[in-house]
């Protein structure tokens, strides 16, 4: 859960920074599900931005995601990170058949004592929602994931941040011929999020 | 207490004289009463009243005098009195302070008996507790007493019987007495007897143990007989088999003859197998020479069209050559010929520059020179302006001149009138000065118009002047026209390079918007990347969780297919040690790693080991069967054979016929219910059956009754 504002109105940078990983935290719990990375049944329910979400309760996915979103936040709070991409990858070939990108754009001139921003966390929520009722949409035109699959998160960050331990440099991970469908966005006022979905083109039209 | 008597004698007194006081009173009233009438009475009575008042007054003062003394008395009484109670007080007094004394005495002895009393209450308490303890000690003390007296009771009645015990002991103790020395003569008698039996026994076991020895020999003996029958029936076989083997013999060297011609056909085989092998290697050999072979065609039909197509090129290069006339045979002459018209476009390019430069220089000199024509226009204009200024002057004034001109006229008519009308004598002075007067006005006139033409000649000198200078510049003009003229030709030169300039341009303007087209195309391209997840590696780089899920997954399986593949090998191992020897195909776990040929050889001694131990067993085991089939037959009278399942057939040793059995079948296959099955000589014993089986159902009872038949009629026969 994310921290709640102090204030009702207005968003902080941190505040910010706690908005956007909780939505990654979600968000990617959602795709897993809905893309079937993992098996439905290590899923339970939620509640949160007024819908039912699932998350996964396989501990060690649960510890990674954690790590992951953690770190995430951290980045956010310093406006260094640029983009979070989720691979889905066929474990057998290696292909990447699958990327949902989420461009972030910070307002570096927001600092921790800088005035909070006129917007209403309700307001954020519902664009959050919108982004999350999309991913879930996605299924009807995403092609069938035929072999199994696995995941890994790709984080964009400026290139003078300090690698963390744990943490390794990685390729961008293209996919090689893909098709490319924009999603929904939506911003806290200081990080603004666009969501895009990459997939393998069909080899047969 | 006397006082108090004295005391109530003075009141009483006093009473008394009280009393006496008021009878005197009462006495004198009623006295007066009777006496008294109507008027003089009344005076009478007033009389008397005073008389009486008088009476009454002395009366009283006697009466006072007597109640003085009275009282004087009666004060010396009560002085009397009050010393003697004062007396009486202090008597009272002390004896009051000698009763408190002794009160206080009395308290504090009080107190000292309370205090007294209450340790005596603490004591008796203590005491009746004491005594209720007595008393319970004393309750227990008597009821164990009485128990102990009960006991007593016991004891002596116990005592008592016992003693009627001891009596009868001491006579059974007598008697017993008596019994054991009769025992004792008794035993003496079985002592004896028991070394007689001894010595017997004695007899008896050596006879015992020489049996046993028999016995033993018996044993061995039929163990032997049996060891001998046993190598009989094996020198029986034995012999069997060398007849066997003789016969083996004589086909001996018929087999020799065929194991040589085997193994001649053996090695025919093993050279054909040899030649196959090099055969099919060869023909390997040849397919993969076919593939490239046919590579080799596939590239060489590729080539000949590639040849093809660069024929044509060639022939479009030829008539190129043709087509331009140019000594253009080869690419090579194409890039000199590129080369050589490079250069000339370089010098072409120069000379233009410097055409152009003089063109520029030229351009310069004729806008001077237009600006100077431009100026000498105005100069000129400027002048005819002031040609025209002066000739309407010059109007002006002739017209002035011809205004003066009329004027005088006029004036002169005026004064030729005026010169008719007067005499000419009278105002002729006057006229004379008018005259004169006017003259000179004329030629003061006249002077201006002098000088006023001489200004108009001098004007228009002025003008032919100025014309004579435009002419000038006309001239000049035309030169510069007739020079920009040469220059113009020399400009023709250069718009030939200026228009091939302009091509130039346009080109590097279709090229300018070629590149503009490509550039959106590439910033359309820039877009899609970023869309594909494209990014500026300079400025960012791509992190990511070392320890990430597809990481995990892809060497989870990495580490599966190795495993795999070993697995796979050991298996292709396997197989090929099994194809080539096939000696580790006894080897149950084959799949394990091969077997060192020792460890074989261990394996083979253990397993013929474990053949001989088997084989022994059963040989013991039929031993041991056929002395139990032997053994049950003797004793049974039986002997039982298995025909098939379940059915067991028993033939008796009295049985006068060869063929005469019982059979019985097993219901179930535990053998708890056996059933008789009809065969020919079960017939004959109907009636036992009837009795044993059906009636009394018992088998071995049948069997008994069917061995005593058969016995008895045997020992009959």
């Amino acid at each position: 859960m994310a921290k709640q504002q102090s204030r009702e109105q207005g968003i902080t940078l941190r505040g910010s920074a706690d908005i956007v990983a909780e939505f990654f935290s979600y968000g990617i719990n959602s795709i897993l599900y809905q893309r079937g990375i993992y098996p439905p049944e290590t899923f339970t329910r939620a509640q949160q931005y007024g819908l039912t979400l699932l998350v996964t309760a396989d501990p060690e996915l649960q510890r990674y995601l954690c790590s992951v979103v953690d770190q995430l936040k951290d980045w956010l709070y310093k406006c260094s990170v640029q983009r979070l991409v989720v691979v889905i990858s066929s474990i057998e070939s290696n292909e990447v058949l699958e990327r949902w990108q989420f461009d972030i754009e910070c307002d570096k001139t927001a600092k921790d004592e800088s005035a909070p921003r006129d917007k209403s966390q309700k307001a954020i929520q519902d664009e959050i929602r919108s982004v999350i009722r999309q991913i879930t949409a996605t299924v009807t035109f995403l092609p069938l994931l035929e072999t199994s699959c696995a995941f890994d998160l790709l984080i964009y960050t400026d290139k003078d941040l300090v690698v963390p331990e744990k943490w390794e440099e990685s390729g961008p991970q293209f996919i090689a011929n893909s098709e490319e469908v924009r999603l929904r966005s939506f911003t806290t006022t200081i990080h603004k999020v666009n969501s895009i979905v990459a997939y393998k083109k069909d080899s047969f039209p | 207490m006397e006082n108090l008597e004295d005391n109530t004698t003075v009141f009483s007194t006093l009473r008394s004289l009280n009393n006496f006081i008021s009878q005197r009173m009462e006495g004198t009233s009623g006295l007066a009463t009777p006496e008294s009438s109507q008027n003089t009475l009344h005076m009478q009575y007033q009389q008397r009243i005073q008389l009486e008042e008088q009476a009454g007054q002395i009366h009283s003062k006697s009466q006072l005098l007597q109640v003085e003394r009275e009282k004087m008395q009666m004060e010396l009484s009560h002085k009397r009195a009050r010393i003697e109670l004062e007396k009486a007080a202090n008597t009272n007094a002390r004896n009051y302070e000698h009763e408190a004394d002794r009160n206080q005495e009395l308290l504090t002895r009080i107190k000292q008996y309370q205090e007294r009393e209450v340790e005596a209450e603490n004591k008796l308490k203590e005491q009746i507790e004491m005594n209720k303890s007595y008393k319970k000690s004393m309750e227990t003390m008597s009821k164990k007493l009485q128990e102990k007296e009960s006991k007593l009771a016991e004891a002596n009645e116990t005592i008592s019987m016992l003693e009627g015990r001891i009596s009868e002991l001491k006579w059974s103790l007598m008697n017993q007495e008596m019994q054991t020395a009769s025992q004792e003569s008794q035993r003496e008698e079985l002592m004896e007897q028991l070394d007689v039996q001894h010595k017997k026994w004695q007899e008896a076991s050596q006879q015992v143990q020489t049996l046993q020895a028999s016995q033993t020999l018996m044993a061995e003996y039929e163990q032997k007989i049996k060891d001998l029958e046993q190598k009989l029936s094996l020198q029986e076989q034995d012999a069997a088999i060398v007849k066997n083997m003789k016969a083996e013999l004589a086909r001996f060297p018929k087999m020799e003859r065929e194991l040589r011609q085997l193994r001649e056909e053996n090695v025919y085989f093993r050279e054909m197998k040899e030649n196959n092998g090099l055969l099919k290697e060869e023909v390997e050999g040849l397919q993969r020479k076919l593939e490239r072979y046919e590579k080799v065609q596939a590239s060489l039909v590729a080539l000949e069209l590639e040849n093809e197509k660069l024929l044509g090129k060639l022939k479009s290069w030829e008539k190129l050559d043709q087509s331009t006339g140019l000594n253009i045979r080869s690419p090579d002459d194409f890039s000199k010929q590129i080369v050589a018209l490079q250069q000339r476009e370089l010098a072409l390019k120069e000379q233009n520059t410097n055409i152009t430069n003089s063109a520029r220089i030229l351009e310069k000199a004729r806008q001077q020179l237009q600006e100077e024509v431009l100026r000498i226009q105005n100069q000129l204009l400027d002048e005819k302006k002031k040609r025209e200024q002066h000739e309407a002057l010059v109007r002006r004034l002739q017209k002035r001149v011809l205004l003066l001109t009329k004027e005088r006229d006029g004036m002169r008519a005026i004064l030729e009138s005026y010169d008719s009308e007067l005499t000419p004598s009278e105002h002729s002075p006057q006229l004379s000065r008018r005259m004169r007067e006017a003259e000179e006005m004329v030629q003061k006139v006249h002077a201006h118009n002098t000088e006023m033409e001489a200004q108009l000649s001098q004007v228009v000198e002025e003008v032919g002047n100025q014309k004579q200078r435009a002419d000038m510049l006309e001239a000049e003009l035309k030169f510069l026209k007739s020079q920009t003229c040469t220059a113009d030709q020399s400009l023709f030169v250069t718009q030939e390079e200026v228009n091939t300039l302009r091509l130039k341009i346009e080109e590097l303007e279709a090229e300018r918007g070629r590149l503009e087209e490509e550039n959106k195309c590439l910033e359309m391209k820039l877009e899609k990347l970023t869309l594909q997840g494209d990014y500026d590696p300079s400025k960012t780089k791509v992190l990511h969780f070392s320890m990430n899920p597809a990481s995990l997954a892809k060497q989870q399986r990495k580490e599966e297919q190795q495993q795999l593949q070993e697995e796979c090998e050991r298996l292709r191992e396997l197989v090929r040690v099994l194809e080539g020897g096939g000696s580790i195909s006894n080897n149950p776990e084959g799949v394990g790693s091969l077997q060192s040929p020792q460890e074989i050889a261990e394996l083979k001694k253990q397993v013929e080991s474990a053949e001989l131990k088997n084989q022994r067993l059963k040989e013991v085991f039929q031993t041991k069967i056929q002395e139990f089939r032997k053994v049950c037959y003797t004793l049974t009278g039986y002997q039982i054979d298995i025909t098939t399942e379940n059915q067991y057939r028993l033939t008796s040793i009295y049985a006068e016929h060869q063929g005469d059995c019982l059979l019985f079948k097993a219901s179930s296959s535990s053998g708890g219910k056996m059933q008789l099955l009809e065969t020919e000589f079960s017939r004959t014993v109907r009636e036992l059956i009837d009795l044993h089986l059906l009636h009394q159902d018992s088998i071995p009872a049948f069997l008994s009754a069917v061995t005593l038949d058969l016995f008895s009629r045997q020992t009959v026969a």
